[in-house]
């Protein structure tokens, strides 16, 4: 009996050591976690900092990137999921705790499937889902064609989730993950090109963890071991040397903490991208410039010549990513329109003004309402900016001449509004700024009034401005610019970037307010036949906002002839169900006594749109 | 009064108030008060946890010092006898004073008591083992 206890005792000790020191097999064949240099990764942080790891947990920079795991897949089990696009059907399958996608044409039975492929990564996860296969080169990556649209809940191609010409049939070809995605969309990845399209890619850690924000914590770790050093800084208060902390930094450093991602950069020169290839990123949190890279700002002297060559190389670069002033006009580069503020030349005013990334004292439920935008808490309206401008909170209703505590009275709806375009839907500019008709005259830009009073014509925005800030009137206004409402022509007329922030503002609750709502139904449906799927899938969702409507079913991606016959159908219950007997349509709204549109007005503004291709870069 | 009856008294009244404790521990999870259960607020209720934990057995320790010393009819040295009381007192104050004021994974200076009290618990018992061990009924 003693002996069976002995040799149970030496088998489980055994096992136990034998395991002990196992690392976690490498797949080979996509990129893996291997912290380099001083990099521990996030699950070295948790110990000491519990409140702040559960904020960046509850984050979805954690989730930027995540190994496809069926607990990381938005969409649930995709088990035998099928999915048609581009002339081919696509089958995953499921295979103990990983996934396989195979794809066939159309029209062959089942035995044309092709080899299947793992999929090894997912970007994203409460937005929009992107899946990424192995393409059995190294650890280069190729992108599964379609994408979940969390939201929807619905698969959709991925070149019709972001605001792409649509003739476009390909997003990101194979080996565009490792090669540009990893470069944000992890912490500290180095693509480690190898040859041909093939990468040996490596990431410190999958999503944007820790030591993106606070840089490495290896000497940090090691230092604060020591109790005693610990306690004199906690009783002290004194600042770490050992640790970056953006909350910390000058408003300069604080922000590009951030911008190193959320900011259109550029590399200095080829010398410098192929040293981030082979070793990542050598910025590091806390510094003034981002080393390798520069902040790309239109009019930027500094840069002039990286510019030329940037235009040389794409022309459309700074058309598919700024309004012609300069103001950024795609999501996620917030920086370039913090950096050109008024507010961020003063010196103290930094991304951190107004979000906060380690919430005080985090409460789980509270820490999933923050995770959507981060805001400091209480900061969800005005309070960002009555922090230095206090005195406007008193006279915001004489300052915006609007009722106080209306929509009209908000600073954010003035001078943040929605004119940047991203994720399906308009966000607001970060670059804070004063409405004026000008930027809509000379840019294309729909400026804040007439983005809430859509009904208005851009005359009257000039009129209303001049009147009441002093604004020098354009000289330039045509006869369309005093009769028409500004919101119609956008969506008649305007490029297809404008024409999806028209869309939206059409569902927007404040616009809907001011402007009414028994005009926007053709508009709208009008917007849901546009070429650009996302112009479609914006119009779709602000539709669903109107009476009648809600909850209403229209598959963006479906093709033209199904698409209109789905219209033809919400026009004429629109017209039978909905529209009030008598509706009286104003003259600027292009619509007749009986809901359509009047032809001549609205085939000539449909014949003069802006038919340019536009590529938003989000 | 003898050490038996010393320690009994602390004991019980120690005792009682560690449970105290315990359930002002349970009124805070039954209420989910945020300072104590926000996942920031991990190291106070470790700090807390562990006060409660040691300052209940440790009267317990105690009581079990007066009965034995009852039982066998013998006197604690009065450096043991010290030690134990003020060691079932420090170790699990310093506990409680750590987890009032925390910086994230770490408690606040008032667990330095904890260790003084782990000592002089660890002299306590030394001597306490020592004179039961001499001692002849």
């Amino acid at each position: 009996m003693l002996a069976l206890g002995v040799v149970w005792a030496v088998i489980v000790i055994g096992a136990t050591l034998t395991g002990a020191g196992r690392a976690p097999a490498d797949p080979g064949n996509r990129p893996v976690k291997e912290p380099e240099a001083g990099y521990v990764t996030s699950d070295a942080c948790r110990s000491c900092h519990p409140g702040n790891y559960a904020s960046w947990h509850a984050s979805y920079h954690r989730t930027m990137t995540q190994v496809a795991k069926p607990e990381n897949l938005a969409a649930g089990d995709i088990d035998g999921l099928e999915l048609a696009h581009d002339g081919l059907v696509w089958r995953i399958e499921r295979q103990g705790g990983a996934y396989f996608a195979k794809s066939r044409p159309q029209n062959a039975g089942a035995s044309a499937f092709g080899a299947a492929q793992e999929v090894v990564l997912l970007t994203g996860s409460h937005n929009l889902q992107i899946l990424w296969l192995a393409t059995g080169e190294g650890r280069t990556l190729t992108q599964f064609p379609l994408g979940y649209i969390v939201a929807e809940r619905m698969w959709a191609p991925v070149t019709q989730t972001f605001l792409l010409p649509p003739e476009y049939k390909t997003f990101y070809a194979a080996g565009e993950w490792n090669g540009a995605c990893m470069d944000c969309h992890v912490t500290q990845g180095r693509s480690r090109f190898v040859d041909g399209n093939v990468f040996d890619s490596r990431v410190s850690e999958f999503g944007i963890s820790c030591e993106a924000c606070h840089s490495e914590g290896r000497d940090h770790i090691a230092q604060n071991r020591n109790p005693l050093r610990r306690f004199a800084l906690h009783l002290t208060e004194k600042r770490d040397p050992t640790v970056a902390n953006p909350a910390r930094m000058d408003a300069h450093a604080a922000s590009l903490a951030c911008g190193q991602c959320h900011s259109i950069w550029a590399f200095n020169n080829l010398e410098d991208k192929i040293a981030w290839n082979r070793a990542g990123v050598s910025f590091r949190p806390g510094e003034a410039d981002l080393k390798q890279r520069f902040v790309v700002q239109p009019g930027d002297t500094a840069h002039a010549e990286q510019h030329a060559q940037i235009q040389r190389s794409n022309p459309h670069y700074f058309g598919d990513r700024f309004w012609g002033d300069g103001m950024v006009r795609v999501t996620g580069r917030e920086l370039n329109g913090t950096m050109a503020s008024p507010c961020f030349k003063g010196g103290e005013f930094s991304c951190l003004s107004c979000h906060e990334m380690h919430p005080d004292r985090p409460r789980r439920d509270a820490l999933k309402a923050w995770a959507a935008d981060q805001l400091k808490p209480g900061h969800e309206g005005d309070a960002s900016c009555l922090q230095c401008h206090g005195d406007y909170a008193a006279k915001a209703a004489a300052h915006s001449r609007h009722a106080a505590g209306s929509p009209g009275a908000s600073c954010l709806n003035c001078h943040m509004p929605h004119t940047t375009y991203g994720l399906l839907r308009a966000i607001r500019s970060h670059q804070v700024s004063s409405p004026t008709a000008r930027e809509s005259l000379e840019h294309g830009r729909p400026n804040a009034c007439n983005l809430c009073h859509l009904d208005q014509s851009l005359a009257w925005t000039a009129q209303k401005l001049t009147e009441w800030y002093g604004q020098p009137p354009p000289a330039n206004l045509g006869a369309d610019d005093r009769e028409v409402s500004a919101g119609a022509r956008w969506l008649l007329q305007g490029d297809a970037g404008q024409r999806a922030l028209i869309a939206w503002s059409m569902g927007w609750a404040p616009a809907q307010q001011a402007a009414g709502r028994a005009w926007l139904y053709p508009y709208l449906m009008e917007g849901m036949n546009d070429p650009y799927a996302a112009v479609r899938f914006v119009a779709w969702k602000s539709l669903q906002t109107l009476p009648g409507f809600d909850g209403f079913k229209f598959t963006y991606t479906d093709e033209d002839e199904a698409r209109r016959a789905v219209i033809g159908r919400a026009f004429a219950d629109w017209q039978a169900g909905v529209r009030r007997p008598g509706e009286v349509y104003p003259e600027w709204s292009l619509l007749t006594p009986d809901g359509y549109f009047r032809q001549d007005v609205y085939l000539r503004l449909l014949n003069a749109r802006d038919h340019r291709q536009v590529f938003l870069a989000e | 009064m003898n050490t038996s009856d010393k320690h009994l008294r602390f004991g019980w009244w120690s005792l009682f108030f560690w449970l105290c404790l315990g359930l002002g521990l349970e009124t805070l999870h039954g209420f989910k008060v945020g300072w104590y259960l926000d996942v920031g607020a991990e190291m106070r209720r470790l700090m807390f946890t562990l006060a409660h934990a040691h300052g209940t057995l440790l009267a317990l320790v105690n009581i079990a010092a007066g009965l034995t010393a009852r039982a066998q009819n013998a006197e604690l040295p009065r450096g043991a006898s010290g030690a134990l009381t003020w060691g079932a007192v420090l170790l699990p104050a310093g506990f409680l004073l750590g987890g009032v004021w925390i910086h994230d994974g770490d408690p606040g200076v008032g667990v330095a008591l904890a260790p003084v009290g782990g000592l002089l618990l660890l002299y306590g018992v030394f001597g306490a083992a020592r004179a039961f061990t001499a001692s002849k009924r």
